[in-house]
């Protein structure tokens, strides 16, 4: 009974994953519910992703500085923050706070609307709630996420800049020309195909736990915790994935 | 018309509708009576296909709608105007946009039309002073008065639904309900209300079904229910005969 009930739950994920993602190329299309949800999700999100960022990048800076003085290998500072930044770090952190953040907003707000027969009554006017509600929130993580990457990403080695040349008196230009020459393609490529896919994850994982909300504000509590909890353990286990598909795709040996 | 054949239908093992066969046509004014929780508002889920029957057809106008996928359910929930229980206005819009979300989803009406448009049917219903106030801020009459005023904004559907429209008001406030839900259906379009005060069901239906039970245990004219046996449904008009002595007694 269990396993039947895990499996179905397992499909409406996948259809409603699906269908989402289709609204996006099927009429009617709603604009306006997408740019507040941008608004909301990404130029939201800014600040704490500024800040979580540049002190990911100062922490790890510092401790790798530290580190590396001790073998003898101070200038090589640069580039391993550098890699770390883009391929790893920078990714995971921006989707975690993301999750923390817009996962349990969507969810809640979500699960609201079904408590208060909301999308019943959306339904009743002939407005498809995956294309009004899911379509923009997926899309809008699609499109924001990799921006606040970005953003993150630059923040952070910025943080890593202060922490080398102030801290560890290291020379500046040579930490932004090994940063240069961590800037290849397979790098930044493995790094930016990541928060797509972490977007749409989270996207999907909050939608379908605010979607199937019941039972009061204690269904809303739990469907809240699941969309947070759930979003991070699929974040970081698929980064560990993609980790491994990057290294092979693009012919690495480890 | 609405025809109900066999319908079954459970959340989990509460067997909620057990065979429930009846037809309703278009311009009937029908009203359900039943206790809280007989299945009421579940019917009119079923009609709207929002959830569908365990087993049983539900046809709308020769149409099957127990197979239908969402997007073919679109237009049989257009023929009804539904107000719900909870009123189910949404809580993030402001009273003006909630009347208007059917007219921007559905007509290209100019922002001035329907600026007008929704005045109008806030006019009908008497809250037009509440057009700016957000739904958690409004008592809740005006809750219920500005659903059934979104409800209206629908495109001109057939048959109107409304689930208790008017419990939980004043008399003065209950009465008022009625006559505009009325005057609503007097152009033929008829309606089906679900209530448990039989006093305002009289006072609009000229058809009466009583749930019990999961089965239709009363289906009948005004007539027929004042002389029915059934034991629930005497309990329920001597509520009303005992409001009419008082009123006669008092004037
Ligand atoms: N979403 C749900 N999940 C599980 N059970 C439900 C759900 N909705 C209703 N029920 C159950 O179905 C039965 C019928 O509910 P329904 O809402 O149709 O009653 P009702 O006749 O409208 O009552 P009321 O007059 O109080 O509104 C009740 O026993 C209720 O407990
Ligand atoms: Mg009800």
């Amino acid at each position: 009974m269990k396993i039947k009930e895990l499996i179905s739950e397992l499909q409406d994920f996948y259809l409603l994953s699906a269908r989402g993602l289709l609204g996006a190329v099927k009429k009617p299309f709603y604009l306006k519910d997408m740019i507040e949800q941008m608004d909301y999700a990404g130029a939201g999100s800014f600040v704490i992703i500024f800040l979580v960022s540049i002190f990911t990048g100062m922490a790890l800076s510092l401790q790798l500085s530290a580190e590396l003085s001790s073998l003898g290998l101070k200038m090589y500072t640069g580039k391993v923050v550098g890699i770390s930044i883009i391929r790893e770090i920078g990714p995971v952190t921006a989707a975690l706070v993301y999750a923390g953040r817009v996962g349990s907003g969507i969810a809640s707000e979500l699960g609201s609307m079904i408590l208060g027969h909301q999308i019943d009554s959306l339904r009743v006017f002939g407005v498809d709630p995956m294309k009004k509600l899911v379509t923009p929130r997926i899309l809008s993580s699609i499109i924001m996420l990799p921006a606040l990457t970005i953003i993150g990403d630059v923040v952070s080695l910025c943080g890593g800049y202060y922490i080398a040349v102030f801290v560890s008196h290291q020379s500046g230009t040579f930490y932004w020309s090994s940063i240069r020459d961590v800037l290849t393609f397979e790098n930044v490529f493995a790094g930016s195909v990541k928060p797509f896919i972490f977007g749409y994850l989270i996207a999907c994982i909050s939608c379908y736990m605010g979607l199937s909300t019941k039972g009061g504000s204690k269904g809303l509590r739990k469907s809240t915790t699941r969309a947070v909890v759930v979003s991070i353990v699929m974040i970081i286990v698929s980064d560990f994935i993609l980790t491994r598909i990057l290294l092979y795709v693009l012919g690495f040996s480890v | 018309m609405i025809v109900f054949d066999k319908v079954w239908f459970s959340y989990g093992i509460n067997h909620v509708l057990k065979d429930i066969s009846f037809t309703v046509s278009e311009n009937e004014r029908v009203a359900i009576l039943g206790e809280s929780g007989e299945g009421k508002t579940t019917i009119l889920k079923l009609i709207l296909g929002l959830i569908r029957p365990d087993a049983g057809k539900i046809i709308i106008d020769g149409e099957d709608i127990t197979n239908k996928t969402e997007d073919e359910l679109r237009e049989v929930r257009m023929k009804f105007s539904i107000v719900f229980q909870e009123g189910a206005l949404f809580d993030s819009l402001n009273v003006k946009e909630n009347v208007a979300f059917c007219l921007r989803e559905y007509s290209k009406l100019s922002e001035d039309e329907i600026d007008h448009k929704v005045r109008e049917l806030l006019r009908i219903v008497g809250v037009e002073h509440a057009i700016e106030l957000m739904p958690d801020e409004l008592s809740g009459g005006m809750h219920r008065r500005v659903a059934i005023a979104r409800s209206l904004a629908a495109c001109e559907p057939k048959m109107f639904l409304y689930d208790e429209a008017t419990t939980g008001l004043d008399p003065v406030n209950a009465d008022i309900i009625c006559k505009l839900i009325l005057d609503l259906s007097k152009n033929g379009r008829g309606l089906i209300l679900v209530t448990h005060k039989i006093f305002d069901a009289v006072k609009i239906a000229e058809r009466f079904m009583f749930l019990k039970d999961g089965i239709i245990l009363f289906d009948g004219d005004k007539e027929e229910l004042v002389h029915s046996t059934v034991s629930e449904i005497q309990i329920y008009l001597n509520e009303v005969s005992l409001s009419c002595k008082a009123n006669k007694s008092g004037g």
